[in-house]
């Protein structure tokens, strides 16, 4: 097990009480009316306010402090209609065995489907209707928490829940907590750097958390002095400015701090060292060994997902290690930026749209998906177009001029 | 002149069947017995101080309750009210005596 010490603080204070849980008092107090009385009237609830607040922790503590058994889905898990029903359906239908038991702490399952506002695409098909169908049916609370609570395709589950709002944590709240944690960490805090990280939070409690942290673990003591460099992540460094400072480091530890002061996009941020390394690193053994790092970054990116931030450290190391295999060796050079994958998107959206309604139009002709029509019509479709740019196909399929030309000149599908 | 509220308990003038559903539908309360108004759903807030102010024809402000030491407060002369997004909204807070007095915040952790 991993040593309290080790642990970050966001972890280690984790509210295990309500009490726990810094502001949003009325909030607080809904949500528990409902659990304990009134979620017959409403089968589910929607928490929703900004990153950061304590939706998930009061949901989790409050599961705890009743004795409710959570079934979570977050969105890391692919929530489409078949994955949801294979885990809720099965979670809500019936009452817990636990029932039945002696202890009379156990009062079932609730359902807790965490960042509904994203899910999206096509691997979430069909959740919404799943979670609705769900609602409908359930025998136990369903409990919801989104960021974004206006989005269109949430429109129908707000009409089946209670509605609760989180409002972002205010910054006396915010310095109480830290000066807690201060406390309880041994460490001497001017009041004016605490009121400071709480400022520069936003009202995000965890960021708050992790600001202080990262400033004061260390030395055990906390200057106004200290958090200037707080400064720099409101400036909101540029994606040029974070990779230059990224490849001309000297050691780990220099980017891993840079790193954590950093607020540029992760995923971009990885894509474009990804794009970059090869000018970076000229010899073939050092560019290997910086890609294997950056492909370890990339596996930790993935588990990290919009919930195991506790896993981010491991994330910066592995980036750390791939600015340092050698850095003796660093030129200046013109970096790469935006991500190539990113430009190539950006670039091919109209072939793409073009190349879609052709599958459409082939799909609906001959009873196929998109899919098949891509790979298994277009390839031969365009061969014959190519020879005989009027074939009847042309008409039967109701191509323009514009599609007929697109298929005839497309170098690859 | 701004109105003071207390969230927990107001009195309203006597209004119209429509404006008084309106009050109800965004989340208040009403008492009959003791004739006060009270905030029971936050989610429309803002809408509530609007309609409350259209009402009395005056500028409302709720009062925030201390978490450390239980009393009422206003905003005014809180130092961080431009960066606050809920100013003047009737929530838990901590009144600037309590953030300041390291004696009654040892008291107050004692109480965990």
């Amino acid at each position: 097990m991993q040593a309290q010490t080790d642990l970050l603080w966001v972890e280690k204070y984790r509210p295990k009480k309500i009490d726990d849980i810094t502001g949003n008092d009325e909030a607080k107090a809904l949500f528990l009316e409902w659990l304990k009385n009134k979620r017959h009237t409403k089968k589910a609830v929607l928490l929703y306010g900004p990153p950061g607040v304590g939706k998930t922790a009061l949901v989790l503590s409050a599961s705890r402090e009743l004795g409710f058994s959570v079934i979570e889905m977050n969105a890391s898990d692919t929530r489409s209609e078949k994955a949801i029903n294979a885990i809720a359906k099965p979670a809500t239908s019936y009452k817990a065995l636990d029932n039945f038991t002696e202890n009379a702490k156990v009062s079932g399952n609730v359902l807790f489907l965490d960042e509904v506002d994203g899910i999206a695409g096509n691997e979430d098909r069909g959740g919404v209707n799943a979670i609705l169908k769900i609602i409908e049916a359930s025998l136990v609370p369903i409990i919801m928490a989104a960021n974004d609570p206006d989005i269109e395709k949430l429109r129908p589950l707000k009409k089946e829940c209670l509605l609760i709002r989180f409002q972002q944590v205010r910054i006396p709240l915010i310095i109480a907590l830290l000066q807690k944690i201060c406390l309880l960490e041994h460490i001497t805090a001017e009041f004016e750097a605490l009121e400071r990280i709480a400022q520069n939070s936003k009202g995000d409690v965890r960021s708050a958390i992790n600001d202080l942290q990262s400033l004061s673990e260390e030395n055990h003591r906390l200057s106004l002095q200290d958090t200037m460099m707080l400064t720099s992540r409101n400036k909101d460094i540029s994606m040029d400015e974070t990779l230059r400072r990224y490849f001309s480091t000297q050691n780990i530890a220099e980017t891993s701090t840079m790193l954590a002061f950093s607020s540029v996009d992760y995923d971009d941020f990885l894509l474009s060292i990804s794009d970059n390394l090869p000018k970076r690193y000229t010899d073939l053994t050092e560019l290997a060994k910086a890609y294997d790092y950056i492909s370890h970054a990339d596996l930790f990116r993935g588990r990290i997902g919009t919930e195991n931030w506790h896993l981010l450290k491991y994330f910066y190391n592995a980036l750390a290690e791939a600015s340092a295999v050698n850095p003796q060796s660093y030129k200046p050079f013109t970096f790469v930026t935006p991500p190539i994958r990113i430009i190539t998107l950006f670039w091919t959206k109209g072939k793409r749209t073009m190349l879609d309604t052709i599958c459409g139009k082939i799909g609906a002709q001959c009873h196929v998906s998109h899919k098949t029509a891509k790979h298994d019509f277009v390839p031969y479709i365009r061969a014959i177009l190519q020879k005989k740019p009027k074939s009847p196909l042309v008409v039967w399929f109701k191509f323009t001029p514009e599609e007929v030309d697109f298929l005839t000149k497309m170098s690859r599908y | 002149m701004t109105i003071v509220l207390n969230g927990k308990g107001f009195k309203l003038p006597r209004v119209e069947k429509e404006k008084f559903v309106n009050l109800i539908h965004l989340g208040l309360d009403y008492d009959r017995n003791a004739g006060l108004f009270s905030i029971k759903s936050y989610n429309n807030i803002e809408k509530v101080i609007d309609a409350v102010s259209d009402i009395l024809k005056d500028d409302v402000v709720f009062l925030q309750s201390c978490i450390r030491c239980g009393k009422d407060f206003s905003c005014r002369g809180c130092n961080y009210i431009d960066l606050c997004t809920t100013k003047n909204l009737p929530f838990s807070c901590v009144c600037s005596q309590c953030l300041k007095d390291r004696k009654n915040f040892e008291t107050y952790l004692t109480q965990f």
